[in-house]
């Protein structure tokens, strides 16, 4: 497995860019050569120099230093999350799917009712009660996507509960828990590792868009998304102020859909197209 | 297919039961008063008595069952309420907003529908060339873009760079264009993606090999059997994106100063006007379900042995 990732293309790709968002977000307080924070007026908008190496933005704060705190903010959201929705999705799926019945019916419903409601009015709702902030954000997520996280196991594990195995470990008498955690679950695991990666990618993309709406963060805080919205104003005098901070979504949400669609091809070699 | 139809009503009106439940539990939820926020609009400093005046009049004093008994009572009369802040139905609110987000929409499956369908057909029918390989990473690159971010890129280039239309002009179908392209690039590459999958898990199976053995010609296969047999994935994704696409559009409307239902909904979510949240979350929410039943019901019309399954899961 290990041997395959190695001499995949992509999965290199994929967990290069991954290493370089991840360095970004460990050695920021290091690498950064001013504080991300601090406003001088007098040296607004100024080009790369020794000093700044990519400028100052609106406020004359260091545009490179601001862009390496962003990876903190953006993994320092997705990484929690993904814990906290793998595990919700993960016990949810295989739970309804395993006992079936009236539950797994009401938990259908629930999930149904948790997609057709518009996700951005429960963020705005969770992020308007409780406050701004990681914690805040990373709870406004799980409860917008856990409905998808848990659907989705729930969709493998209907379908790996009818396989023979399962019925034949039933007939030797293995208790529930066991069919559940050593059974099911294991099986399951290739996929929802494909699923989660590509998940990261897509907290990535919507927590930038959260605080590009000016929701989640206090204003000032170098996240991408808000670097972004609070440049759009000179977008047209000073377009890299803009393109910085995209180019670093979009490389982190690509690092992370590269390497999962690289280890789905890896895990599902039938579906591999090379 | 009559029962099935049943079924889903019932589901669809389970559905819309508890989406506007819980709309109405997590207005209760927020710390903002919206009396009080509504009194802050009127005037500069109300005074206690002046926000509990208005909370009887929004009939906000009662308690949540009641108050939700008395929206769901108005609704079936046809009656969403007065919005806190236009002052005007939410229903005309809605429906003067909605058409610019389903233009919007619209215009953007169409791109997409546009490019999926030949891009899908001819990365399939060819894996590993060249332009596979390119559309690979290309899609790859699609999935990740932040939507606003692309909205930028594309102002700056058909406003600076290449001037070729008019890109702000209210209105027009021209000024949907770069909104709907901002929607649609990440939304076809996904698409692009999944068909390509169905397509070439199709076209290994053993119906292909008999068919072939049968003399048929390729092009007739490819059309007749393999695409007509890849479609369902495509479908639901299609439906279910009409349903994301309008909840996300907000941030692309706000982009280009679009007046649809998105940007609409942000707005009175933050300035807790309630009957418009309720108005426009039964709104969405009703498209949402009604875009995944037509799906389903599509699907059902296009592979009837597919239904089995599911048939034995919601029994």
């Amino acid at each position: 497995m290990g041997k395959a990732i190695l001499n995949n293309k992509q999965a290199l790709a994929g967990l290069a860019l991954i290493a370089i968002v991840s360095i970004m977000a460990v050695l920021a307080p290091v690498m950064a050569p001013n504080d991300p924070n601090k406003i001088d007026v007098m040296s607004r908008f100024l080009a790369p120099s020794a000093q700044y190496p990519l400028g100052t933005d609106q406020l004359g704060r260091c545009v490179l230093s601001r862009l390496l705190y962003g990876a903190i903010y953006s993994l320092g959201i997705a990484v929690p999350t993904l814990f906290v929705l793998g595990g919700i999705g993960a016990a949810l799926g295989t739970a309804a799917a395993y006992i079936g019945g009236r539950w797994e019916r009401g938990f259908l419903v629930v999930c149904d009712i948790v997609m057709a409601f518009p996700s951005l009015v429960l963020m705005l709702a969770l992020i308007g009660s409780l406050g701004q902030g990681l914690v805040s954000i990373v709870a406004a997520t799980v409860s917008t996507m856990w409905a998808w996280f848990a659907k989705v196991v729930w969709s493998y594990a209907s379908l790996e509960k009818g396989k023979d195995y399962i019925v034949a470990s039933c007939i030797a008498g293995c208790s529930g828990w066991r069919i559940v955690f050593g059974h099911i679950m294991p099986n399951l695991l290739p996929q929802f590792a494909v699923y989660l990666s590509t998940g990261i990618a897509g907290f990535i993309l919507m927590v930038s868009g959260l605080s590009y709406l000016g929701l989640g963060f206090e204003a000032g805080t170098p996240e991408w998304g808000a670097m972004l919205s609070e440049a759009k104003a000179h977008f047209f005098s000073h377009p890299t102020l803009v393109v910085y901070p995209g180019l670093c979504i979009l490389l982190a949400a690509a690092g992370f859909n590269l390497f999962g669609e690289a280890l789905r091809d890896i895990l599902s070699p039938e579906e591999a197209s090379e | 297919m009559v029962s099935m139809i049943r079924r889903r009503l019932t589901g669809l009106a389970v559905v819309l039961f508890g989406v506007t439940l819980l709309s109405f539990l997590l207005a209760s939820i927020s710390p903002v008063d919206p009396a009080e926020a509504y009194a802050l609009r009127v005037t500069q400093q109300p005074t206690p008595e002046q926000i509990a005046a208005i909370r009887v009049e929004l009939g906000l004093h009662l308690p949540l069952h009641q108050q939700y008994f008395r929206w769901v009572g108005n609704l079936l009369q046809g009656d969403l309420g007065i919005s806190y802040l236009t002052k005007k139905p939410v229903l005309s609110d809605i429906a003067e907003k909605l058409p610019v987000t389903l233009q919007l929409v619209g215009l953007a499956l169409v791109w997409v529908a546009l490019v999926t369908v030949p891009i899908g057909i001819l990365t399939a029918l060819k894996p590993g060339t060249l332009f596979d390989q390119a559309v690979r990473w290309a899609t790859i690159l699609g999935i990740s873009l932040p939507s606003f971010w692309l909205g930028f890129l594309l102002l700056l280039l058909f406003t600076l760079i290449l001037p070729v239309f008019q890109v702000v002009n209210a209105g027009t179908l021209g000024s949907l264009i770069l909104p709907s392209l901002t929607l649609a690039v990440p939304a076809a590459s996904a698409f692009i993606r999944l068909f390509r999958a169905t397509l070439l898990s199709n076209l290994n199976k053993d119906y292909v090999v008999y068919a072939r053995a049968r003399g048929i010609r390729q092009s007739r296969i490819v059309w007749v059997h393999v695409v007509k047999n890849s479609l369902p994935p495509l479908i639901t994704l299609f439906c279910q994106y009409v349903g994301l696409l309008v909840t996300g559009s907000a941030v692309v409307e706000s982009l280009f100063s679009l007046p649809g239902i998105g940007m609409h909904l942000v707005n009175a979510s933050m300035a807790r006007d309630l009957p418009t949240v309720n108005g426009c979350v039964l709104v969405i929410a009703l498209i949402f379900v009604l875009t995944r039943t037509a799906a389903e019901l599509i699907n059902a019309r296009l592979n009837p042995k597919l239904t089995d399954k599911e048939e034995r899961l919601y029994g």
